[in-house]
């Protein structure tokens, strides 16, 4: 039988974390039971986040959002600064796994999670948000690329707490996609995705472009070569089509039973396809 | 004059649908008996072994465990099986696939159980496996099975019409191709359970989700050493079945588990991992065929070679075989044929019955090398499968003539005539960016009933209450397809009164009577034949009671009104809750039998047991209409159509269910759904890894039935359940050829195999 | 501990290991077998309940989380003397088979209802679509739902709506 834990506020909860170093943390569980499940049970000890408001608002700072670690998806979703605000984001918050694991999940779960295929990465990517970890010693930042470090790797630190994600507030990018290749229409784990942000200047140039793939490596792959050939050109497929050949060449994604990785690499690729139809809409 | 019916063919509400909604209907797996023990297999986990020892010391010192039992404890033959028994219910020698059990454990609560499971220590000699039919027929392949003529073929069976093959020299035009279809897991969401418990007097009491109570009885006594007759099963509606809880599933186990339970109550639920590994599947199949036709498009000749994997064992692997050998040719007429089948063992998950039943994997390659040949000879799919459909009086290519209603050629017209079809090109040419849309057609046929070789029979047995409603003993198990309510429907129709007025008991070895499996289209069919005409003995009975009461002549001026008995010409009634009262159970009670006709036909079919041949015929057309992503080669079916005859619809409502639910089932196995394997061993063994459709996945269903009476079926009904799921892979498949190119042989149609797939014409489009 | 928690209006107390499964104190301590289970993982739904007003999967949760929650079961949307509108379009509308799923799926329905009386048919597939129905009855359950959002909403809307589709 496991030892369930509900602290009340961040102290408690960083005081129980610093005591039960073993112990796992629990906002929607729903990643935590069903592995659990698979190994046999859950840990000696379960923190639950569920009470610790200082991990749950959504609040704006000056020029970002700051979402707490334990926000569900479906929170996020009915907020107007993330579903209209940061589309990139919401787009990918709406065909997360389903309604149901929504309200139960969470943003920093998908993140501590630090899965090839975790929905919410490529977009904080993209968003280039960062990470604020808590620990008696005080509170730090870090980049996404900082604090993943491959599949179920973080940087989270023993004793420490992912308190909350920092979104910059993007500026200009009217151009903001996410697009899932998963194997049905929902419930659906991502062979490859696409997060995308681009900003156009007056002549409908790109002025800047930011793409972020999941599941086409051990962590996010951003493509600098591939945003770069974008600049300065309208988003048309010519344009897309270098860009793509780009991001095949940097995409480093396996073979599993869902798809082949040479699979992942053509539609890496071709994903990118798709902004030239959201352009010239 | 078409005949007028008072509660046939109108919408009605199922019976069950209601106390379903409010969560107030108990399945099988709601049963929490006080005081139950729960009750666990631990399975082998390795495809092919010869067990050493199995020691459960450390299982058994566990404190909460009751008992651990293995081989040792198997008074009976230990062998289940529906035709063939070679299904240990312990494994004791060797074990055949991962999913075999070895050592039961009954514990106090389901984390010892669990505990205790683990710590039953196995010792396995590993041996070498054979997880492909090819390898398995290999000269010196290991043996699944030891000892047996044939090694690993299970069956090997042959229809010969005509002169056979050899037409096929003869042919001006002849198609050739090589199919193959996945393994399909039946995906119920109730998953294998049930509960059991041995009364003091000796009677073991089960209530199973099972889809054949009256046959588990002997299969349980003889796995076990038991007298049938002291053995119980109740079936309450089913979680889903689709075949798979056709046969043995906890059956053996829970009630070996109840023998050594002290008379305390004994549950067994497969978890979903347990249900991937040891439940059954739809037989993996590889299909060779060529098909030859005048050059109008006659069909004259069919080649065709069926492997089937039969996994570990048997099952009804020789008969899901057979009824897909007998449906090879399609549902056209095909004067010479030689159809070769061969259903073969090998260490892989055991195969099974699963809704289609062989058909669906013959009809992927039967109809997709119609549409070969309609290409090669310029005609139009639709057109072609029209001028060779099956019509009354025809020879299907297995040798049967098609005596009873055949409405194919009705369903390929109606198809034809529905506004989707005539609008195909315009809703392909609205694609939007990088998407490409193509409309694919098949056809469909489906046996109804067990086939010759055993009676196909059902015993009906209807009450009045005491109260004057009616009570209808159902017996066979209702898995979701509706047939309780169905019944319920023709009862009512057969007395003339309101469908309020029925109660259904669910199948209860105690108290209905023996009616066969719910399986093979025949469920409605068979029993509802068998209620008719109890439905008419009750009502002569009740007729002639209310003479006495009504004090007429006799019964020629007396009709069964709704709730009473009725004196036409007077108008004077007896209330039936008063005539209830003024019978005894034995008078207020009717059975009656029925049997399913068999076609006389003496064919040219070669080794097959039992199941083959079918006198009656299901029949469907359909529409796919779909969407290929050229980005991401991923398809969706946007709409289906389908046209379907299975004889009289009782109730649009449930006929529409049925249409819709076998057509995305079928989808699922075109599209996602495959059970992958290594050397025996699942590698998607949960529903995030093993892919059923969503409610985003499913497509409009627009469900016609084709004007058609079945004059042997209760009111005109034949079976309906299964002849879409064997039309909806070739008619996908075919749309997603004609979107873009594919031409996709090996299902399912995955988006990686369908953008590796495109001609390199459409692949530069991106 | 003692687990205290508002069970379909019910104030109720129970003793549990705090890490039993949501789904089987409901089940098994208080008889809601309506809260079905099909996958133990959070994959098929079934085990939806509806915790302070939105759909979760009781499967996924402790006994732990529903300390101080309010909790409703299929039991208590509706009762057979009285069912939910839409549990009778459930019935009504043939959007029940094998019926296994059918609770998650009024669960799933329930929450989007509370959110979007008037959900399009989209709407409705996307909000059902952590539900699997085996039985592949997603049309008819998607119709369901539409039904029983019409009779749901106050009279004038409703009949302006069928004015409008009867107009379409």
């Amino acid at each position: 039988m496991s030892r369930v834990h509900a602290p009340r506020g961040l102290a408690e909860l960083l005081a129980l974390r610093a005591d039960l170093p073993g112990a796992a943390l629990m906002a929607g569980g729903t990643d935590l039971v069903p592995r659990s499940r698979a190994r046999g049970g859950l840990p000696e000890d379960v923190i639950l986040l569920q009470d610790v408001p200082e991990l749950h608002g959504i609040t704006s700072g000056k020029g970002l959002l700051r979402i707490g670690a334990a926000a569900t998806h479906a929170a996020l979703l009915a907020d107007p600064r993330v579903g209209r605000g940061l589309p990139v984001l919401a787009r990918a918050l709406a065909c997360l796994a389903s309604p149901a694991i929504r309200n139960m999940g969470s943003i920093g779960g998908n993140i501590c999670t630090a899965s090839p295929a975790g929905d919410t990465l490529p977009p904080l990517h993209v968003l280039e948000a960062r990470v604020e970890l808590a620990g008696r010693e005080g509170v730090r930042e870090l980049s996404l690329a900082e604090f993943i470090l491959g599949p179920g790797r973080t940087a989270l630190g023993p004793g420490e707490v992912l308190c909350a994600v920092l979104v910059p507030r993007p500026e200009g990018f009217s151009l903001q996609h996410f697009e899932k290749v998963g194997l049905r229409g929902a419930m659906a784990i991502a062979v490859v995705s696409l997060a995308a942000m681009l900003r156009l200047d007056g002549r409908g140039r790109v002025a800047e472009a930011r793409l972020a793939w999941g599941s086409a490596g051990p962590a996010v792959v951003r493509c600098p070569a591939a945003e770069a050939a974008l600049l300065g050109r309208r988003p048309t497929l010519s344009a897309l089509r270098a860009a793509a050949r780009h991001a095949r060449a940097a995409v480093r994604p396996i073979d599993d039973l869902r798809a082949s990785a040479a699979y992942r690499r053509e539609v890496a690729g071709n994903l990118l396809l798709r902004l030239a139809d959201l352009s010239s809409r | 004059m078409p005949q007028e019916f008072s509660q046939i063919d109108r919408r009605h509400p199922r019976n069950d649908a209601l106390p379903k909604a409010l969560g107030l209907e108990r399945f099988a797996a709601d049963h929490y008996p006080e005081g139950l023990l729960w009750a666990g297999a631990r399975r082998a986990g390795i495809p092919h072994a010869r067990i050493r020892t199995v020691d459960v010391s450390a299982a058994a010192a566990l404190p909460g465990v009751v008992r651990v039992l293995t081989r040792a404890d198997v008074a009976g033959s230990n062998l289940q099986g529906i035709v063939h028994k070679d299904q240990p219910v312990l494994a004791g020698d060797k074990v055949r696939h991962c999913g075999d059990a070895v050592a039961l454990v009954l514990a106090v609560d389901r984390e010892t159980l669990a505990r205790a499971l683990s710590l039953v220590r196995l010792d396995l000699e590993p041996l070498p496996g054979v997880f492909d039919p090819a390898q398995a027929l290999k000269k010196g392949a290991p043996l699944v099975h030891e000892g047996r003529r044939g090694g690993n073929v299970l069956v090997r069976a042959s229809i010969r019409t005509g002169r056979g093959a050899a037409v096929l020299r003869e042919c001006p035009v002849v198609v050739r191709g090589t199919f193959s279809t996945p393994m399909q897991a039946h995906a119920f969401i109730e998953t294998e359970n049930g509960t059991a418990r041995l009364l003091p007097d000796g009677t073991l009491e089960m209530t199973v989700s099972t889809q054949a109570p009256f046959r588990d009885r002997f299969e349980i006594a003889q796995a076990l050493g038991l007298d049938p007759m002291r053995i119980r099963v109740v079936a309450p509606y089913l979680g889903g079945g689709f075949g798979g809880k056709d046969g043995a599933t906890v059956q053996c186990l829970l009630a070996l588990a109840a023998l050594h339970a002290g008379g305390r109550p004994v549950k067994m639920w497969w978890e979903r991992e347990e249900s991937m590994l040891a439940g059954y599947k739809r037989h993996a199949a590889r299909l060779t065929y060529a098909l030859g036709a005048d050059r109008d498009g006659t069909l004259r000749a069919l080649s065709c070679r069926i492997v089937m994997d039969s996994g570990a064992y048997a099952h009804l692997g020789g008969e899901v075989m057979a009824l897909g050998m007998e449906s090879a040719g399609g549902p056209y007429r095909i004067p010479h044929a030689d159809i070769r089948g061969l259903c073969v063992y090998t260490n892989n998950p055991v195969a099974g019955a699963f809704r289609g039943f062989g058909a669906a994997q013959t009809a992927f390659a039967a109809e997709r090398m119609m549409d070969r040949l309609a290409e090669k000879l310029g005609m139009d799919p639709l057109e072609l499968r029209l001028r060779n459909a099956l019509r009354r009086g025809d020879r299907n290519a297995a040798g049967v003539t098609m005596t009873a209603s055949t409405g194919m050629a009705a369903c390929l017209e109606a198809l034809r005539a529905h506004p989707a079809y005539a609008a195909r090109e315009a809703w392909k040419r609205a694609a939007p960016p990088h998407a490409r849309r193509g409309a694919g057609v098949a056809a469909a046929c489906i046996g109804v009933g067990y086939g010759r070789g055993l009676p196909d029979a059902a015993t009906a047995r209807i009450e009045l209450t005491e109260t004057g409603t009616f009570r209808i003993f159902n017996a066979v198990p209702d898995m979701g397809q509706g047939n309780a309510s169905a019944f319920a429907l023709i009862a009512a129709e057969a007395l003339g009164q309101s469908p309020a007025s029925f109660e259904l008991v669910q199948p209860d070895t105690a108290c209905c009577l023996p009616s066969g499996s719910s399986s093979a289209g025949r469920t409605t069919y068979t029993y509802g034949n068998a209620l008719v005409r109890a439905c008419g003995a009750l009502r002569d009975r009740l007729l002639v009671r209310g003479a006495m009461a009504l004090l007429a002549d006799d019964t020629a001026d007396l009709t069964l009104a709704p709730g009473a008995v009725r004196h036409v010409k007077s108008g004077r009634a007896v209330p039936l809750a008063l005539l209830a009262r003024m019978m005894i159970l034995e008078d207020r009670t009717a059975t009656a039998e029925f049997v399913m006709p068999v076609t006389p036909d003496a064919t040219g079919g070669k080794g097959f047991v039992i199941g083959f041949p079918h006198l009656l015929f299901a029949y469907a057309a359909v529409l796919a209409l779909s969407e290929v992503d050229e980005l991401t080669g991923a398809v969706r079916v946007r709409r289906f159509v389908s046209a379907t005859d299975g004889g009289r619809v009782l109730n649009p409502q449930g006929f529409e269910q049925q249409v819709a639910g076998a057509l995305i089932q079928g989808m699922g196995w075109a599209l996602s759904e495959d059970v992958l394997t290594r050397e025996g061993r699942i590698l998607n063994p949960d529903l995030s890894t093993y892919l059923v459709p969503t409610a985003a996945d499913a497509p409009e269903v627009d469900c016609l039935a084709v004007d058609s009476v079945e004059e042997t079926g209760p009111f005109g009904m034949k079976g309906i359940g299964e002849v879409n799921l064997n039309a909806a892979l070739p008619s996908i498949g075919a749309a997603v050829q004609d979107a873009c190119g594919a031409r996709l042989d090996a299902a399912p149609l995955t988006p990686e195999k369908v953008l590796g797939a495109r001609p390199r014409r459409a692949r530069r489009t991106p | 501990m003692t687990i205290r928690f508002l069970l379909n209006g019910r104030e109720v107390a129970c003793e549990s290991a705090p890490d039993r499964r949501a789904v089987d104190l409901l089940r098994e301590e208080f008889g809601l077998t309506g809260v079905k289970e099909g996958c133990g993982g959070g994959e098929c739904g079934a085990c939806a309940v509806l915790v302070d007003g939105s759909a979760r999967l009781s499967c996924l949760m402790l006994a732990a989380q529903l300390a101080g929650r309010s909790v409703v079961t299929v039991e208590g949307l509706g009762t057979a003397e009285a069912p939910h509108p839409l549990q009778t379009a459930f019935a009504e509308h043939g959007a029940v088979q094998c019926g296994y799923c059918a609770p998650g799926m009024l669960m799933a329905a329930a929450d989007l209802l509370a959110r979007d009386p008037s959900p399009d048919r989209e709407a409705i597939a996307g909000a059902v679509s952590g539900t699997l129905c085996r039985c592949g009855g997603y049309g008819k359950i998607v119709e369901a739902v539409e039904r029983a959002a019409e009779a749901m909403r106050p009279g004038p809307v409703r009949k302006a709506l069928r004015k409008k589709r009867g107009g379409a």
